[in-house]
């Protein structure tokens, strides 16, 4: 599905700038806490957070919990 | 993303069905039983899984239950020992948390994620065996972690998502001091047949607040922003279809008796005239190795579990988000695994992507 026919594309489009806002924020957050990506990974702390530095998805919330 | 990989990202463990609590919303069908986990399964376990943390730099093992603590910590220990070179994480109510188990988990790096729905009043579901709340003992055992300086995560059960709670849970989990959370609306899915239906303006705004609420003070990861503006970023950046994996991550759930469930936890436990007891196998007769080898195949309902991803990919505006509906989020809700659509879907995925343009658009 091409981001021109994909009608949830063409809404995360819709939105690019403020968008595009959040995700610098979250970016600059993410450095600031200890799992930032390019870390060794050291401090992650949980089942699925070291999965950020990996290309997996489904273990995002196809999860135990 | 066409179909399983041989070789999964970690493993989840279940060293004893038994669980001291006895939640309401809880799909485990056997958690009043002690079924504990043979050390020869752990050693059948980790004869595959040592090649592959070798191979790779992080691997993980994941104890969970049960109440993966209920197995003591002698049995835990045992059961953790074949394993070299992966981390152990482990998923808790964190109610029999104490000093000892602290000394435990330093001694053993493990990484540790608690269950708590937020305040005292939020944790109604989750009560004791003689049906007393208990929210006390999870938040003292939270306690005992913080004294020993052990890094958590928390899990998040929301059962119902609507505006005006967002804020308050986020609140309490910035207060609480956890590094990361996930939110798990409630799933209507193994022995819990409570309804997981909401009105879709409720599950949006509650999502868009918990945005706003992150925003304002984002020193905790939150998973289900955090993927969100994953998949937003590369729709932005034109690379949305390099989100999802090449292929789906098997998940192996090893059950206390060495039987292996792939993709959902959640199946182990049930039986189905159609489907079997759903495994794909027992680590002690094969090896897990050769289990997922032929994962496409290996149990009656995957091959329509997979008849089911692809008619999400073909159906789906979200599938590029999503990857396809959970296999058991599909059987509990649609009594088979090739129906697309889940309540799941719309709480967890459809809405929160909705919930998150929204906050966006409102700002």
């Amino acid at each position: 599905m091409s981001a021109n026919v994909d009608p949830v594309a063409e809404r995360v489009h819709g939105v690019a700038d403020g968008l595009t806002r959040l995700i610098g924020e979250a970016r600059s957050a993410r450095a600031a806490r200890d799992e930032a990506a390019g870390s060794d990974g050291a401090s992650a702390v949980c089942a699925w957070n070291h999965f950020e530095n990996i290309p997996t998805f489904y273990n995002w919330n196809n999860r135990p919990r | 993303m066409r179909g399983i990989s041989a070789v999964p990202g970690y493993v989840v463990m279940q060293p004893t069905t038994l669980c001291n609590l006895d939640c309401a919303y809880c799909y485990l069908p056997f958690r009043a039983l002690d079924q504990r986990m043979p050390v020869d399964v752990a050693r059948a376990v980790a004869a595959s899984v040592s090649p592959w943390a070798a191979a790779n730099d992080r691997f993980s093992v994941v104890w969970h239950g049960g109440e993966p603590m209920a197995a003591g910590r002698a049995h835990l220990a045992a059961l953790m020992a074949p394993f070299t070179g992966v981390e152990h994480h482990i998923q808790t109510n964190a109610t029999l948390i104490d000093e000892d188990w602290c000394a435990f988990f330093t001694e053993h790096e493990v990484r540790v994620s608690v269950s708590v729905d937020g305040p005292a009043a939020r944790n109604g579901a989750r009560v004791n065996r003689g049906g007393a709340p208990a929210y006390t003992r999870i938040l003292a055992g939270i306690e005992a972690l913080r004294r020993h300086g052990i890094r958590f995560s928390a899990l998040c059960v929301v059962s119902d998502p609507r505006p005006g709670l967002a804020t308050e849970l986020y609140g309490y989990f910035l207060d609480l001091g956890c590094d990361v959370l996930g939110i798990n609306i409630e799933e209507q899915e193994g022995v819990n047949e409570r309804p997981n239906s909401h009105p879709a303006a409720n599950v949006q705004a509650f999502w868009a607040e918990l945005v706003s609420a992150w925003r304002a003070d984002p020193r905790i990861h939150v998973r289900e922003i955090e993927w969100t503006l994953r998949y937003a970023g590369a729709v932005l950046d034109g690379t949305a279809d390099e989100v999802l994996p090449r292929q789906l991550d098997p998940i192996p759930t090893i059950a206390a008796d060495g039987r292996v469930f792939l993709l959902s936890p959640e199946l182990a436990g049930f039986t189905d005239p159609r489907y079997g007891d759903f495994s794909a196998g027992n680590v002690l007769t094969t090896p897990l190795r050769q289990i997922l080898a032929g994962a496409a195949e290996s149990a009656d309902w995957v091959p329509e579990y997979l008849a089911g991803v692809e008619a999400c990919r073909s159906s789906c505006p979200y599938f590029g988000f999503c990857g396809g509906a959970h296999a058991a989020n599909r059987y509990f809700e649609h009594g088979r695994f090739d129906g697309t659509q889940t309540n799941h879907c719309r709480n967890s995925k459809i809405r929160l992507l909705e919930g998150v343009l929204d906050h966006v658009r409102e700002r």
